[in-house]
Parts: structure tokens; sequence; C-alpha cells
């Protein structure tokens, strides 16, 4: 190839939409000694003009060993941006978050341990580990170009995932020897593994499902373990159970009688409860949209 | 069945001009076997049509009540509405079928006077015992104290709810005296020291046992008790029934604050509900006003502001126009404009434009780079305002705007964006020209079905205590040193 050819040569590095697969299209770029101009998920790759396309498969050790560098190198925190990135459906997701962790390795690399007071005892000084002193501290670079993309892909993941918390409703199914909780909800981003945690902490004494219907995934609680299912269409469901009727009524009347008319503001509500999450809130039957309401 | 939504609904109308309602300050992991969990910040589960969030079921025990508060529908004289009481067994059923269904964060339980304030709480205590104990509810549980109730029915509570308190109903107890005969500052205000000296006690003991700092170390508690009060205790003020100032109003805030060591203070803008001679005439909720004051309150609990600063006595309504935080700049501009890339932390919450969060992100990011107006773009600063007050490295970037107060006022004022929107204060109803008739909200046209007024609903409730004669005169809320006691008398 010409040194021209090489001057225009660009490469993106495709993988599986996966936080694994994030993390070993980083690996892969580390250990081909490249430096991809993007990093896409396979839905929304949009290769530019002359550019590579290197498919990264999927690498659970590689994985496993940027993770570990990571939390080690830059602190838990690095590793859960990094991973935020990972579920976010922003097209430049990947990206940012590869150029983060490069930017980060290279201010570990950068570093000059000659004038440190703890040299003597660091394990960071004899090039045994990580700096402590660094760690996270790439993360704090606030305005920095490689920085300032994962802070705010970051945060609007953990705003959708605020928004699970808030807006999961679970409903009450029996069937012949089932007796489950379900919720259905619609994040933009697919955070439901970020949140189930906390739905396993809180709701420990019912079994439920969470079910992502954009993203076509299932988080299972049974009880005492909790896994992800793959399902694009909705899972057959038994009927309500007894009470659950009631309750939703009751519900809907207490939204409806907290209402204070002298102050009605509906911009405000509006803004706080983004009009994508009503068709899935009990209380906001009443009042969707045409265009959100089920056919019936 | 259908009984108990009747009852809801009811109880539901009846509580909803309590103001406070959050779910934040305590952190409790769930726990195997146990229902619930709590987050130190709280969550919001819905928001209402007026934008406000609901974050615990809301609800009275019951809107029976034995006062005549002028202010609150729940009044005793109000003969044709609908009373309903809820049993503590029904209560704690619908409590907990909401909060597995992940429509709660818990219950805020309030109540009206019910035969006498002992009583009252009796029921409280009793449904929060079986949430507690039967249920073992970890969530969330916000309880009024009822003012005149026996301490240690108060003490009860506090060790079943999360967060106790006590309404303080109006800024001063003139007023309190006009319009909740019932009612004496003696009574809400002992209630509060109570409160204050329990949770004080208990963290004391808490810290003790804790680092075994006790003689007879062997003698190790058997169980962990519930902390008392854990998320603290909060109260709230009707603003606009009375003539009292913002001036007054923020002072009691401030000495709350101070003195009992509140949380919270909550305000809530007078709606008229009834139709009663001693009650201001005039359909016009003071919105506007309500906003300003908890701007007011923020910059005192957020961003270390004395309230001498904020307002003082010459003045004693804040501006409508402009917010307090860019008022008070406008007054110091001497101090400014300050570098960002050098300024404390406290001065850099001072400036109009940099939030909490902001000047800390500020912080944050200075120690790796030098930041210029880009970089603070990128923080999330409002740099459209901040730019008269601050230089970025030496660089000023309100040129062109006189740096005098008239020529920056100009630029800052604006009217309260949320305003634009429902009744407000400066918005002429149907039927404005009826100056001086009986005025006609939404709530009242429903005919006096709807329930409780403001705190009334929740605070419809206070001992019945003799008024004692000490409510002479002073000069309002004199300076911060004041105590509670002082500026209430005012």
């Amino acid at each position: 190839m010409s040194a021209a050819a090489e001057l225009y040569d660009s490469v993106a590095y495709v993988y599986d939409d996966t936080l694994e697969g994030l993390l070993s299209a980083i690996f892969a770029a580390y250990a081909n000694g490249e430096d991809p101009l993007d990093v896409v998920p396979e839905r929304s790759l949009q290769p530019r003009l002359g550019q590579r396309v290197a498919t990264i498969a999927t690498n659970a050790h590689h994985a496993d060993r940027v993770a570990r560098t990571l939390k080690g190198q830059g602190g838990w925190r690095t590793f859960a941006a990094v991973r935020a990135a990972a579920v976010s459906e922003q097209p430049d997701a990947g990206t940012a978050a590869y150029r983060f962790v490069r930017y980060m390795m290279d201010e570990q690399k950068r570093r000059d341990c000659k004038r440190c007071r703890k040299r003597a005892s660091c394990p960071g000084a004899t090039g045994r580990g990580p700096c402590p002193r660094l760690r996270g501290r790439a993360l704090s670079d606030i305005s920095h170009p490689a920085v300032a993309p994962i802070h705010r892909i970051e945060r609007s993941v953990s705003q959708e995932c605020e928004h699970m918390r808030q807006f999961i409703r679970f409903e009450h199914l029996q069937g012949e020897g089932v007796d489950v909780w379900f919720a259905r909800c619609n994040p933009k981003s697919s955070v439901i593994p970020l949140v189930m945690g906390h739905f396993v902490e809180r709701f420990n004494v019912q079994p439920f499902i969470i079910y992502d219907e954009n993203h076509g995934l299932a988080g299972v609680y049974e009880g005492s373990r909790w896994y992800f299912v793959r399902a694009e269409d909705a899972p057959e469901l038994p009927s309500q159970a007894g009470e659950e009727r009631l309750m939703q009524a009751a519900w809907r009347r207490f939204y409806r009688a907290v209402a204070v008319e002298s102050r009605y503001n509906p911009e405000l509500r509006q803004r706080f409860m983004p009009q994508r999450f009503w068709k899935n809130l009990t209380e906001m039957q009443d009042e969707l949209p045409t265009a959100l309401a089920p056919l019936s | 069945m259908v009984d108990i939504l009747q009852k809801l609904d009811i109880l539901a109308d009846a509580a909803k001009y309590d103001v406070a309602c959050t779910s934040s300050g305590v952190q409790r992991s769930g726990r195997a076997g146990q229902l619930g969990s709590a987050g130190m910040a709280g969550c919001c589960h819905s928001f209402t049509p007026d934008g406000r969030c609901v974050t615990l079921l809301k609800v009275l025990m019951a809107n029976t009540c034995t006062y005549d508060c002028a202010y609150c529908v729940n009044r005793a004289s109000n003969e044709n509405i609908a009373r309903a009481a809820f049993t503590p067994r029904e209560l704690a059923d619908l409590t907990i079928g909401f909060y597995r269904r992940n429509y709660i964060e818990g219950l805020f339980l309030s109540s009206g006077v019910i035969r006498d304030a002992d009583t009252t709480c009796e029921l409280m205590a009793q449904t929060l015992d079986i949430l507690r104990h039967e249920y073992r509810f970890r969530g969330y549980i916000h309880a009024k104290a009822v003012p005149g109730a026996s301490p240690e029915l108060i003490d009860r509570l506090g060790l079943l709810a999360d967060r106790l308190s006590v309404n303080l109903e109006l800024p001063s107890s003139k007023s309190l005296q006009r319009l909740a005969p019932e009612k004496d500052r003696a009574s809400i205000i002992a209630p509060m020291r109570h409160i204050q000296r329990s949770m004080a006690e208990d963290a004391d003991t808490r810290v003790l046992m804790s680092r075994n700092m006790v003689y007879m170390g062997s003698h190790k508690p058997v169980r962990k008790t519930r902390a008392y009060a854990p998320a603290g205790q909060s109260t709230q003020m009707i603003v606009g029934a009375t003539p009292e100032s913002d001036y007054q109003v923020l002072s009691l805030a401030a000495s709350l604050y101070r003195s009992v060591s509140l949380k919270r203070v909550f305000f809530s803008a007078y709606l008229p509900v009834n139709d009663d001679v001693r009650l201001p005439v005039t359909d016009a909720v003071q919105l506007d006003r309500e906003h300003r004051l908890y701007q007011a309150d923020w910059l005192m609990r957020y961003y270390g502001f004395q309230v001498e600063e904020i307002i003082d006595e010459a003045a004693p309504f804040l501006d409508t126009e402009l917010d307090p935080k860019a008022a008070w700049a406008l007054g110091h501009l001497d101090q400014f404009p300050v570098e960002v890339n050098a300024a404390p932390l406290e001065t850099l919450l001072r400036v109009p434009g940099i939030g909490p969060r902001g000047a800390r992100l500020i912080v944050r990011a200075r120690r790796q780079s030098t930041l210029h107006e880009a970089d603070l773009r990128k923080l999330g600063i409002a740099y459209k305002r901040a730019r008269y007050f601050i230089t970025c490295n030496g660089c000023y970037g309100g040129a062109g705007v006189a740096f005098t107060p008239d020529a920056l006022r100009a630029q800052l004022a604006a009217p309260i964006q949320g305003g634009r929107h429902g009744r407000r204060a400066t918005r002429q109803c149907e039927g404005q020209l009826s100056l001086f008739d009986a005025v006609d909200t939404p709530e009242k046209r429903k005919g006096c079905r709807s329930a409780g007024q403001q705190l009334g609903a929740a605070g419809g409730e206070a001992a019945a205590l003799p008024q004692s004669s000490r409510q002479e005169p002073q000069d309002a809320g004199r300076a911060a040193c004041a105590t509670p006691e002082e500026l209430f008398a005012a």
C-alpha cells in the first residue's frame, strides 16, 4: 500500500452490540496496533467513504481482560462509564468509549513517578501496577474532548435508569401454577440489566418479570436468582389476579384525586414524565393521545 | 370493595393540599424476605397534571376534625362535605398493594383530629405498626405528629416512621390565633423540640454503642432498634392567607433550620376553598411568590447564604422579576467578576447561573486544565447568565453591557417560565370584576365535597391547649438570631 493510500486508510470496528463485544473491540485495537476511527455496533454501522470495515468477534476472555484493566487503572467508575456506553443507543457511544479508554491509558503511561513522594512504597512507581493518584482522574477531566462525550452518554443512560425506577408498573398475574408480577417498559437504551438489581433488592418477596419491548429483553427474577431472556415478542401471559383490577382502579382514582386544578400545569408534568412512557403507565391510560392508545 | 375506592377518593383529595411530598433522606437497603427499600435521593413515581411529584401514598387517616380552622376544608363547620375514615388494616393493605406494583415509595400519613390528638396518634401508630411489624415493610413512611399528642405517642411514631413533621400552618402566632383558634404556638413548637431532642438522643446512643465506649461492654444490645426518624423532621406553612411579609417567613424558616434542625420547610401558596370573613378576598394563588420563597430557601440550604443577605426589613418582599441570587449579586457588584479558574467553591456558588452541581464540576475540571468559555458551556453552566459575573482565564464575556445594577438587571430579569400556564397570580380570571365578592376557584366550585386545605388537611389537628396570652407584638422576626418562638410571636 502506498503512503498516500495509507494516509486515507481508516478502519471501522464493528462489534455485536454487547458490553463484551465493545470490550473485545477495544482489546482488538490494542492487539492489532490500530487506531480505528469508528467503533460501532452492527445496527448503526455506516462506513465512511473508502473505509475498511473489520468485524470483531466477541471474545469473553479478551473482554474480561479489558474489564479488569479498566477497573484497575481507572477505578470502578471508569468501568461503569464504559458499561453505560455499551447499552446506550447513541450512534457515537462505542467510539466515545474507545476514545476515552485510549486517553485514560495514555495518561497512565505518561505519568512520571520521579518526583512523587510515595515512589518508594507505591506499586505504580516500579511499573507493577497503576498509579493510585491517577485512578479515576481521567474521568474528572470533564471538558477534554475525549472525556466530554462519555460523560454526556453516561448521564443520559443514568437518566433512563432513573426513569425505569420511577415508571415501571407491575401487574399481578395468576394462572394455574403461575404467580408472577409482570411489568412492560420501553426505555431508550437497554438499561434493564442496570436496574434489575434495584428491583430484585426491593421486591425480593415476589417473583417478577420486567419486559423491555423496545429491545426484546426480559429480566426474570424467580424468587432467588435472576437472569435475562431474549424475547422478541411479549411472552404469553396468564390472566390478572383477583385484586389487580381493584388496585389499578384505586391507583387511577388516587392519581386523579391528588391533582390541584388551580395549579394546572401540564407542560411541567410532561417534562418530568415524558409522553413516551405513558402507554405503560397505569394512571395515564385515560389520557393517552390517540396515536399511542392501544387498538381496541 | 368499592367502599375502599370512595374512601381513597375522599381522603386523598383531602390530603392533596399538603405540599410536602418527599421520600428522601434515608438509605435503607433491601433485606431478604422483606418487602421494600429506601434510597437517599428518594424517587418520584408519577407526576400530577400540575407537575407536582407523587412519591408517597398521601392520604388522611380520617377527614373528620373537631377543629375549625378558617382555611381548611375539613373544618368542623363545613357540614356538607363527605367524611370518611380508613381503618388501620385497610390503609396498610392499600399501601402494600400499591408498593408491590411500584406505584409509590411508601406512605405519607396524616389525619384530621378524631376526638382528640391522642386518639388520632394512636390510630396512626397502629397503621404503622401493622406495616412495619406485620408486613415487615422497609419502604419510606412519613407521619404527621399531631400537636398536643402525648410525647410517648410521638416517640412511638418516631420509631416507626422515617420522617416526622409538625405543621406550622401560618407564619405568626397572631395569624394562627385568628384563623386557627384551637391551635397555638406552644403546642406546635413543643413537639418539634421534643422530636429534635429525641433524634439527638437516639444519634448519641448509637454512636456510643457502635464505638463500644461504654463501661460494661459485655451488655451489648440484643437486637438493633429502629432509628428515631432517620430522615429528620419537616414543617410547612401557608403563605398569602395572612399579611406576613417574605422577610418574616424566611426569617422564621432560617431560625427553624438553625434551632430545631429541620430538614425542610415547605411553603404552600394559599388557595381559597372556603368562604370566610377572616380570609383574604382574592382569587390569585400566589404561585410566583411561593416560587421565589423556595428559591430563597434553596439559597439558605445549599448555597451557604444567610437569611439577612437574601432579604432585609427595609424591602420585606422578594423581587418577583428577579431571582434572589441575581438580586444579591446585583447588590454586591464590587465582589464581581470572579475568576472561575481560581475562585473558591463558596464564591462560585454565589455566581448567578452557576449552581451547586456546576460549581463542583468546575472545581473538579479545573484541576486538570484551564477552563475557557467553551469548557464552561460543556459543563452545563448557564453561561448566558454567568458571563456578566465571571472571567475565564482573565477574559470577561459580558462586554457590551454596562457593569451597573440597572443594565445587568435588564439582562437577567425574566418572568417565571413555569408561570405561563395554569391560573397564575398575574392572570385575570373570569369573574374578575367582583373584587369584593366571594371568590370562585375550581376547588370551591366542586362544592365542599373535596377536602382538606393546605396543611390544615394534614395539620387539621392541634392541641386544644388554652390560648395563653403571650402574643405581645414584637418587631417581626428581628434578624436571624431570634428563636422560632420569638419570630412566631411577631
